[in-house]
């Protein structure tokens, strides 16, 4: 859904003039539906990261095939849980969504209702919040139409607060799929703008958490600031390693109008099906390439080869050298792509 | 030619289509944008030497054009597109400076700010986002870049 949360947002993200109303009525009615499945953490106004997850299938299927295909794949790389990508990724998204279903909103108690979902997260709640006080401050904000940001809004209603900085980072780590952590917390102040202030801390901690299992090395450094700088030295050596490279292939380029003919395009093509096949010299350098040593310069990364294709390895290599010689003899310049 | 015709006769597939992992499709998109590109050069430029900043445009357009799933990948593109002098998206040596770490906690999110905002720079286009955004967007960046440097390795490798 990575994929689906960029080309969103991407996309100029909607006006949030969404009623908040119209949003609480059309949020719970996803969670009602995915009540007894989820095994959610307490949250007061959950936003399941797996309810938008399907609403973002059935809205948007073009997105879907090629978000669904980059989720589950991308976790391997990636990281993080799928859904903490979609909690994250939910804000934004869920705005747009919601001018695609308003016209099926209907807006019932809502306040009953919200009160109701809450109860019934409570029962696996860990963590002792204030609730009524943050009942009272839900139907609050219920009942007051504003063309406030949601988000604002939302942390609002979920206000009380808590004094550490990192009790609040601990409990957002434990509760996977929301986009709104922003709890009922003691002592914090209860003000707007620190609440949105948190409650934007808390995205942008998820979303670090989330690059910290994607840049290697990152989980020995703790603290944002050493991992912010671990993603920028990994940035920086990425790039430089792509213009290295491609320095290289400046230098090589005579060789490669000729090296590169269809059967290097067809070995490409190889790695990237995954089909055993036997032909196949190199190892699958792509298709691993999470797990690709990028220390390792220009030597075969055999460790990540196929037992099948172990032992086909010495062979394609000269038969590429001779193959290439032949096409050197020839001349030929016949470009089958 | 003869062992190529005997790998093909040993060629095994499998009954069941295939289904490409997102890097799979990435690095094939990206292999099929540069290595005609660069063929092209090859063709297109007989006697001039091949510029190496022609070649790092290349590469940045296949990055671009292979990921056009991202903005970061849009602002490439304009980037590369607007200018005819293939722009150095990196800035390797001038983004070598880090800043100095403080110790004290009250500058610990300004100096985050100023790390974000480095971060920005890397990425193209990402000083125009939002912090949100541009952090999932460096993650996609990071892997795109990761499977370009496994593209072009692989590319150079064929080569020599």
């Amino acid at each position: 859904m990575l994929e689906c949360l960029v080309s969103l947002e991407s996309m100029s993200l909607s006006s949030m003039d969404v009623s908040v109303l119209e949003r609480l009525k059309w949020l719970q009615q996803q969670q009602q539906q995915v009540l007894s499945t989820t095994n959610a953490s307490p949250e007061l106004l959950q936003f399941h990261g797996t309810n938008n997850d399907e609403l973002l299938q059935n809205t948007f299927s073009h997105f879907q095939m090629l978000g669904s295909g980059f989720g589950p794949n991308y976790s391997m790389g990636f990281g993080p849980s799928h859904e903490a990508m979609d909690g994250c990724i939910s804000r934004t998204n869920s705005c747009q969504m919601d001018q695609a279903d308003t016209v099926g909103v209907m807006l019932n108690n809502s306040e009953e209702n919200i009160t109701i979902i809450l109860k019934n997260k409570r029962k696996s709640e860990v963590k002792t919040r204030e609730e009524e006080k943050t009942e009272k401050k839900i139907k609050v904000e219920a009942e007051t139409e504003s063309n406030m940001k949601v988000k604002s809004n939302l942390s609002n209603t979920e206000a009380s607060s808590e004094t550490s900085k990192q009790k609040s980072k601990a409990a957002s780590e434990t509760q996977k799929l929301d986009y709104i952590h922003v709890r009922a917390r003691r002592g914090q102040a209860t003000d707007r703008h620190s609440l949105a202030e948190r409650a934007r801390r808390e995205k942008i901690s998820k979303k670090m958490k989330y690059l910290q299992d994607l840049v290697p090395g990152c989980n020995k450094v703790t603290g944002r600031a050493g991992m912010l700088d671990e993603i920028i030295n990994y940035v920086q050596s990425l790039q430089r390693q792509v213009e290295f490279l491609s320095m290289k292939l400046a230098v090589l380029n005579p060789e490669l109008e000729l090296a590169m003919e269809d059967l290097s395009v067809k070995q490409f093509q190889a790695y990237f099906t995954n089909l055993p096949v036997v032909v196949a010299s190199k190892p699958s350098l792509m298709v691993d390439a999470p797990l690709f040593p990028l220390d390792q310069q220009g030597s075969l990364d055999l460790s990540v080869i196929n037992p099948n294709q172990a032992t086909t390895i010495e062979a394609p290599s000269a038969s590429w050298e001779t193959q290439s010689q032949s096409l050197y003899n020839t001349s030929s310049l016949g470009f089958q792509y | 030619m003869e062992r190529q015709t005997i790998n093909k006769n040993k060629r095994v597939f499998s009954a069941e289509p295939t289904k490409l992992s997102p890097s799979e499709v990435f690095t094939r998109k990206y292999t099929s944008h540069l290595v005609p590109a660069l063929k092209k050069l090859n063709m297109d430029k007989n006697s001039p030497q091949i510029n190496q900043l022609t070649v790092k445009h290349e590469v940045d357009m296949a990055l671009a054009l292979s990921a056009q799933e991202f903005a970061w990948s849009r602002f490439l593109l304009e980037k590369l597109s607007s200018s005819n002098n293939p722009t150095t998206t990196i800035s390797s040596s001038s983004n070598g400076t880090r800043i100095p770490e403080r110790s004290c906690k009250e500058d610990e999110d300004g100096e985050i700010e100023e790390k974000l905002r480095e971060l920005q720079k890397l990425l193209p286009g990402g000083e125009e986002m939002n912090v949100e955004e541009m952090l999932i967007e460096i993650g996609n960046y990071i892997k795109c870049l990761e499977l370009q440097t496994s593209a072009l390795k692989s590319i150079v490798q064929d080569t020599t």
